[in-house]
């Protein structure tokens, strides 16, 4: 199947006063269609970035240094601006984080979803408006009631399926979803993430899924991302990472997590985050890395394919 | 046999302000007892507005219940006296959910540790406050060295919240209460924190009440557990028992909920009812699950059910189960 989207040696930088901040420094990675990928990391490792930085939605003072974001094989980094106000929504959307603040609390839900389908398909006839939002509520699982509602009267869950219908609202070819449910109770977190996955296979979107919920990851993604320190340092499919991460970081978040198996046994990973402002030379892990050796000290380690399927950032394959 | 710490049937209604003429039972006839012989780990869970909070705000006495009565060493509190209180100020401490809001960013990290020193230990000199905060600090697993003397944004979220897992350690107290300690921690940190937890009730023989919306970590922590459900304890007793083998269904629902690390156990293997929470603005007469429940009967709409006990070491509040005996006491640790 061919890649819907290819990201290729993304990089942007905060510019601050004390020097760059190399939030995301070369980041490859491709979608396929109707693929799901998850991207995880903690938080600093740049993995919201990347998403803002796809949508170039970055405000200063970061800036994309460099790299390519081909969508359909046009790069969006390449658009004017026009062209990319046009592209979001219709070809690349956005499903922020924390529902209850990225809706007007003074517009009702009708018009914040008219809004987005007015500005891209310019004005629809009242009634054939009032039905495509109708229909848009019920692909949520929404009451159809709620298009009359403003978002005080809403709960949470019901206030990230609103966003969630605004991201499918023009049925694009890519959804980003940046940690939709993070604010959420679990059992309407399952309810929103399955009324997710179910609107993205309505429409056949692609979908990446940014978050540091390894559990949720395994529930919901078809392949996963590590990102550490603003960069990849392994990507593979899930069933893979989770039986045999090969790269050390990978090894010990998996290992780190809680699961209804084992008691009274909690393994962290020793050390913090390195600074992006002044990273470790060689591999930005190996402070923290229990299989240090003497070349991770010095030379970072390539981003490479070493098995099918299987790409790892790391010296010792 | 006196408890050290006892909540004795406690309730907390909000509300009824100048403009919302309704009340919100938060917590409704909650029980729990703390063995004074064998320290414990109890869990406290549920969601958000299930109580849980208020449960720990009035053990810690911080909150006034709105009937029933804490008992601390079998004195209630609000009857104690000066010098007791201080006791208990002491003996029973507190570690919150945010370690970003509890420094006072002006202050370097020594300021939270120094204060409890002076106040308990009033003849300490410099040299002593030194080594108690230093102990103190070794015992959670941080460098004294690298941590005295830093100001807050220079530590990361998991060495601020085990500083106060330390802070809470300085006063040799029996009982920590911790309020979602780790929620507001990345996931590679949260291990090391429960990780000291668990060591010092190890070491010290503290006991702790842990609050959390994380089932998975309630599970990995604790022995006993206590399940919330909008102010009313669903289902209670020993923890093996209440995830492993859930009675309540709302504890069913959650368990089932719980995003698995494993890709080959996926969601879904129970059936699932799409009815979005209810707001609790309803009638308190029935079991508050009711509106939800995939088992309701006409009597969960008409009476709260009473803990049933339906094992040794477990209790349920679901009518049905309603051939076992009305519980006694919620939880004996």
């Amino acid at each position: 199947m061919t890649d819907v989207l290819r990201v290729q040696d993304l990089r942007v930088h905060y510019h601050t006063p004390s020097g760059p901040v190399r939030a995301v420094e070369g980041v490859t990675f491709s979608l396929k269609k109707g693929e799901r990928l998850g991207l995880v990391g903690e938080s600093g490792s740049g993995k919201s970035t990347t998403v803002l930085a796809l949508l170039r939605m970055l405000k200063d003072p970061a800036k994309i240094e460099g790299g390519q974001v081909l969508l359909d094989d046009v790069d969006l980094l390449t658009l004017s601006d026009a062209e990319m106000r046009a592209a979001r929504f219709a070809r690349i959307a956005l499903i922020p984080q924390g529902a209850m603040n990225s809706l007007n609390p003074v517009m009702r839900i009708k018009n914040q979803l008219g809004d987005t389908i007015k500005y891209h398909n310019g004005n629809l006839g009242r009634s054939e408006m009032t039905a495509k939002i109708q229909k848009l509520l019920e692909s949520v699982g929404l009451d159809k009631g709620v298009a009359d509602m403003y978002p005080h009267e809403l709960s949470g869950g019901m206030k990230q399926r609103v966003c969630i219908a605004m991201g499918i609202s023009l049925q694009p070819a890519v959804i980003l979803a940046d940690e939709p449910t993070s604010a959420l109770d679990v059992v309407v977190q399952r309810q929103v993430m399955e009324t997710l996955g179910k609107a993205q296979e309505e429409i056949g979107a692609s979908l990446i899924l940014v978050g540091h919920d390894m559990g949720l990851m395994a529930q919901f993604v078809h392949k996963i991302g590590v990102m550490y320190a603003g960069k990849l340092v392994e990507v593979g499919p899930v069933n893979d990472i989770f039986e045999e991460p090969l790269h050390p970081y990978t090894q010990l978040l998996i290992a780190s997590l809680p699961s209804l198996e084992g008691k009274g046994v909690f393994k962290g990973i020793p050390g913090i985050t390195p600074s992006l402002l002044n990273p470790p030379p060689g591999c930005a892990f190996h402070p923290r890395c229990p299989k240090v050796m003497d070349q991770c000290k010095v030379k970072a380690p390539v981003f490479q394919e070493v098995r099918p399927g299987r790409w790892v950032s790391c010296h010792l394959y | 046999m006196t408890a050290l710490l006892e909540a004795r049937n406690v309730s907390k209604t909000f509300g009824a302000g100048l403009f919302n003429k309704k009340h919100t039972v938060a917590l409704q006839s909650a029980s729990l007892t703390l063995s004074d012989e064998r320290p414990s780990i109890t869990a406290i869970a549920g969601e958000s507005g299930s109580g849980k909070t208020t449960l720990a705000r009035i053990l810690l006495g911080i909150t006034q219940p709105t009937s029933g009565d804490i008992l601390y060493k079998g004195q209630a509190l609000s009857k104690l006296d000066r010098a007791t209180w201080k006791t208990f100020r002491r003996e029973v401490q507190a570690v919150f959910q945010d370690p970003f809001e509890v420094y006072n960013p002006f202050y370097n990290v020594d300021h939270v540790l120094t204060t409890p020193i002076s106040k308990f230990y009033p003849n300490a000199g410099h040299a002593e406050t030194r080594q108690i905060m230093e102990d103190a600090l070794r015992s959670v697993g941080l460098r004294p060295e690298e941590t005295l003397g830093r100001y807050p944004h220079q530590l990361s979220g998991g060495q601020r919240q085990r500083i106060m897992v330390a802070r809470a350690l300085l006063l040799k107290p029996r009982i920590i209460v911790a309020d979602e300690p780790v929620s507001m921690v990345d996931a590679s940190l949260r291990a090391t924190i429960l990780e000291s937890l668990l060591n010092v009730h190890k070491q010290f023989n503290i006991s702790l009440i842990y609050i959390t919306h994380d089932l998975t970590t309630a599970y990995q922590l604790s022995e006993n557990i206590m399940m919330m459900y909008q102010g009313a304890v669903v289902e209670t007793g020993d923890v093996d028992l209440v995830i492993k083998q859930s009675q309540h269904p709302y504890t069913q629902l959650l368990v089932d909920s719980i995003p698995l690390p494993n890709p080959k156990l996926q969601w879904g293997q129970r059936d699932f009812t799409q009815r979005t929470q209810s707001n609790g603005a309803g009638p308190n007469l029935g079991c508050r699950f009711a509106d939800r429940c995939p088992h309701v009967m006409s009597i969960c709409r008409e009476k709260l059910p009473p803990l049933y006990q339906t094992d040794e070491r477990r209790s349920v509040a679901c009518y049905l189960y309603k051939d076992a005996p009305v519980a006694e006491v919620a939880v004996a640790a």
